[in-house]
């Protein structure tokens, strides 16, 4: 559908609905993606979904309803099941309206018109590529190779209305052979963008790089980080942030908004319409903007509910679906050479899970390259392991910082850490 | 309903043999979620979910393709069988397919999932009040700062056909109630809960799970753990619940275990595994007492569903017998690569819209013969901990070096439960973890875990699978605290 179409159906909903207050939105979604393993095709498909969502609110009660029927004709039929909801829901004390009219939509330019449109080849060449590369090599390839699009209009009854559409094209590639294994992902709106041959061989170079792994020897280590290694760790940081659940003593953030929190090199946000490109909007119709989190180690805001914000005097903010991590001027290349003693390179890490969600502290395994470096070199390649760690303090050992990366949603800078006992 | 669904199930077979494919299967879901869920003592969410699609799968020349669509309107539903084909053709012109299904026999019928209370029609003000006198409760103490009651309800109705005759439905529902309570004291932050999870059940399972004395329990455990010390460090006895061992066997067995992992296609995202194909019949991987039993057959797992997205039936297995590693978990893709002749039906995927793969069956941990209480193993313990529930859980690509937590933990010294505990982990490889299995209590203590998110598969995709266990003892592993 045109965003034109989907706006009509937002607004039939709208102007169907027989309650004071009610918010609509429509998605659109087409994901075309290859999967392979040991070195063939295992999945070829194409995707496509429209979706509904409706949210109904009289005052004191508030009710959803989402279905996949989309045309104008079946309108009525979907209010009626929603209001029926919400004539059964018990009040909400925390009820708001809509968000008011008159919100300010940045305009965010995420679209791709030959990405959303290209067919299966593209995606079966990159795949075929990626495997006859490994096999070559006596490797074996697995990933995914994928191109999506999303177009999303919602409307409020105090009167927004917008639309949004993004595409995204992507490629994760592993090879291994034996336990020696590397792995990479590129993304960004445009399939054009992607460096996919330079990817595929020098993923294979790393595989060969891995070979003869050791033993990790106890001892002091710093901690050189690839991006895709600290964007593994930083989600974890914002899934900690909610001002709420820190007023309520529930995490390691609690009573520090405005206090140091991490080391002064380590800035986080949120960008709408930057490197990164974010949602416009929120699902409640609220407009997104820029946000700073953590500025040089200080807690300067908190993601914050519209309810929460008017109970602690605080702004409503959310996160738009980016995270963006301050880099500096080096690459690992340039950190790693000017490494002083022994340090550790992590290419990727593996299965993280909370140990405590109040202290923040994490557990997790390497994958796919761990470096043993020493005075600026690598020496080998080292045996994987399992971590247990606080990211808020490995962020206040920050030694050097590289040029960010993209990771999907994520901007994220190489790191030199200080030394850690490991 | 389901007639109509099988209608058009046919009629998508139909036009796939049109086409010439050499394989085609249709999958054709109509899904209904109602989500019901209190934040404290407010309700946060009521939300309604009317999901309907369908899915093609097809090979040509041994590649697959795969489409799907949202809705069920017949033109949408022609171009989705034109896109299978045609993603399937663009594999088949860049590569050679090698994909070869075992053979099945082709099967008809239909499967009711049990359910005697349809819990869509209990009304709305019994949900509710159920749920506020469940927050009230866990509320009456001021430690109780945040609690989440929820109740998850969901009926799937799917149907699946293919080129080689089989045409199956099921009728299924899905019941979940959940309660956590988190007490906040001294600066520290501890949670309880309800983790029994979801069953294909109906309101029985609401009524059967106890919410309000959950609410009580979930409380005085929460505020009890807050105000607890610390667990010991260093090599102990653990003994083990089965909420708790459900998630264990889920990370350490149930993956392990998959066909498409030792085939090296899970190897970019959920991993590997550390087993081999002629490991089959011959590995110990456990104790004598360790077997576990595969049951895609099992009342109330979540992975009953009468036929998998194969259109293979539910069937019930060893994956460990006596301790020997019997069997990979298979689908029809794997099952000749793995050297078996018929697939044990793990094929499923997360909803019409997903390329179905192979996932993890309900199994369980086949209690001791007894008669043996958690009491008994608990008195033949020196110096130990007893873990009730799950908590943090962490494992490595090919399934070997995990680290697990729990939701209750009570310290053990000379044969009795002394104190309860906060903070504690404890870190294993899995064989040497089920090796060091030495006692289990009888059927009277298994407890069962239903999962809806067991996440794997790029894109990824969520499944569902019920696991159990009896409360069991493990001798001499590694217990260390919090993130030290």
């Amino acid at each position: 559908m045109t965003g034109e179409e989907l706006l009509g159906v937002v607004e039939a909903v709208l102007d169907s609905a027989r309650v004071p207050d009610a918010v609509a939105s429509i998605t659109e979604y087409r994901d075309a993606a290859v999967r392979f393993g040991q070195n063939r095709i295992t999945q070829n498909m194409d995707r496509f979904e429209r979706k509904l969502r409706v949210t109904l609110g009289d005052g004191e009660r508030r009710s959803v309803y989402t279905t996949h029927r989309i045309d104008v004709d079946a309108v009525p039929d979907i209010l009626s099941r929603a209001m029926e909801m919400l004539r059964t829901a018990s009040p909400d004390p925390e009820y708001m309206p809509p968000v008011e009219g008159g919100q300010v939509y940045p305009i965010v330019e995420a679209w791709d018109g030959e990405t959303a449109a290209m067919d299966a080849s593209a995606r079966t060449r990159a795949a075929a590529l990626a495997v006859s590369t490994a096999a070559g090599r006596d490797m074996e390839a697995s990933g995914l190779v994928e191109m999506s699009y999303t177009k999303t209009a919602i409307g409020t009854s105090t009167g927004n209305l917008a639309v949004h559409r993004s595409t995204e094209a992507g490629m994760r590639l592993t090879m291994d052979r034996g336990k020696a294994s590397s792995f990479r992902m590129l993304s960004s709106e445009s399939w054009a963008d992607l460096p996919i041959e330079e990817t595929v061989h020098r993923v294979a170079e790393e595989v060969q790089a891995d070979q003869a792994q050791e033993e990790l020897e106890p001892g002091e280590y710093r901690l050189l980080f690839e991006p895709q290694a600290v964007a593994d760790l930083v989600p974890y940081i914002a899934w900690s942030l909610n001002a709420r659940q820190a007023d309520e003593g529930l995490t390691v953030f609690s009573g520090k908004l405005g206090e140091r929190v991490t080391g002064e090199d380590f800035t986080l946000g949120s960008e709408v319409d930057g490197t990164l490109k974010g949602m416009p909007f929120n699902e409640e119709g609220l407009a997104s903007r820029d946000v700073v989190w953590i500025d040089s180690g200080r807690l300067v805001a908190q993601p914050c509910s519209r309810y929460w914000a008017g109970q602690s005097g605080r702004e409503p903010l959310f996160i738009p679906g980016t995270l963006a991590v301050k880099g500096g001027p080096g690459s690992v290349e340039s950190i790693l050479r000017g490494v002083k003693g022994r340090a550790l390179l992590f290419r990727r890490f593996w299965y993280i899970r909370f140990v405590d969600q109040k202290e923040l502290s994490l557990t997790g395994m390497t994958r796919d390259g761990v470096f043993l470096v020493e005075d600026g070199r690598i020496v080998h390649p080292v045996k994987d392991f399992r971590w247990n760690w606080k990211p808020l303090d490995l962020f206040s050992t920050i030694e050097a910082l590289g040029q960010p990366e993209r990771k999907w949603q994520l901007s994220v800078p190489p790191m030199l850490l200080g030394p850690v006992r490991l | 309903m389901i007639d109509e669904m099988r209608d058009i199930a046919g009629s998508v077979v139909e036009q796939l043999r049109h086409r010439g494919v050499d394989y085609g299967d249709a999958r054709v879901e109509n899904t209904d979620l109602e989500s019901l869920t209190f934040r404290k003592q407010r309700l946060a969410e009521a939300e309604l979910t009317a999901e309907r699609g369908v899915g093609v799968r097809v090979l040509v020349r041994g590649c697959w393709g795969f489409a799907s669509c949202s809705g069920l309107d017949t033109e949408e539903i022609e171009r989705t069988v034109d896109r299978a084909v045609e993603v399937a053709r663009a594999g088949a012109g860049v590569m050679e397919g090698s994909v070869r299904l075992s053979e099945e026999v082709p099967s008809v019928g239909h499967y009711d999932g049990p359910c005697l209370k349809d819990p869509f029609a209990v009304s709305m003000t019994e949900k509710m009040d159920l749920m506020a006198k469940a927050a009230d409760t866990m509320h009456e103490s001021d430690s109780i700062t945040m609690s989440w009651t929820s109740l998850r309800f969901e009926r799937k109705r799917r149907v699946f056909g293919n080129t080689q005759g089989t045409l199956v439905s099921s009728d299924l529902v899905f019941t979940m109630p959940v309660i956590n309570a988190y007490a906040v004291h001294d600066g520290d932050m501890q949670s309880r809960g309800f983790q029994d999870g979801a069953r294909i059940a109906g309101w029985e399972w609401v009524e059967e799970a106890g919410l309000q004395a959950w609410a009580e329990k979930a409380r005085e455990e929460a505020i009890m753990k807050v105000r607890a010390p610390e667990g010991p460090a260093g090599e102990m006895d653990l003994v083990l619940d089965g909420t708790h061992l459900s998630l264990t066997m889920h990370e350490s067995v149930g993956h392990p275990t998959e066909s498409d992992r030792v085939l090296g296609w899970e190897a970019s995202m959920a991993g590997r595994t550390f087993l081999n194909i002629d490991d089959q019949e011959r590995l110990r991987y456990g104790s004598e007492l360790v077997n576990f039993v595969a049951d895609n057959t099992m009342p109330y797992g979540v992975a009953s569903w009468g036929w998998d997205d194969d259109g293979v039936p539910g069937q019930k297995w060893y994956t460990v017998r006596n301790g020997i590693f019997q069997q990979f978990g298979s689908v029809r893709e794997t099952a000749l690569l793995v050297g078996r002749e018929h697939s044990t039906g793990c094929c499923r995927a997360q909803d019409f819209s997903s390329f179905p793969i192979n996932r993890q069956p309900n199994f369980y941990l086949q209690p001791g013969p007894g008669p043996v209480t958690p009491e008994d193993l608990i008195s033949e313990v020196q110096k130990g901990v007893y873990i009730e529930g799950r908590g943090s859980f962490s494992i490595d690509q090919r399934r070997v070096n995990f680290q697990f937590g729990g939701d209750m933990f009570w310290e053990i010294r000379d044969g009795r439960k002394v104190q309860p505990l906060k903070k504690v982990i404890y870190r294993s490889r899995t064989r040497d973890f089920w090796r060091a299995c030495d006692g289990m209590a009888d059927d009277r203590y298994f407890r069962t875990m239903g999962i809806l998110t067991c996440g794997k598969g790029e894109p990824m995709q969520s499944a569902r699978m019920t696991h159990g266990a009896s409360t069991s003892r493990f001798r001499n592993i590694e217990v260390g605290r919090g993130a030290e």
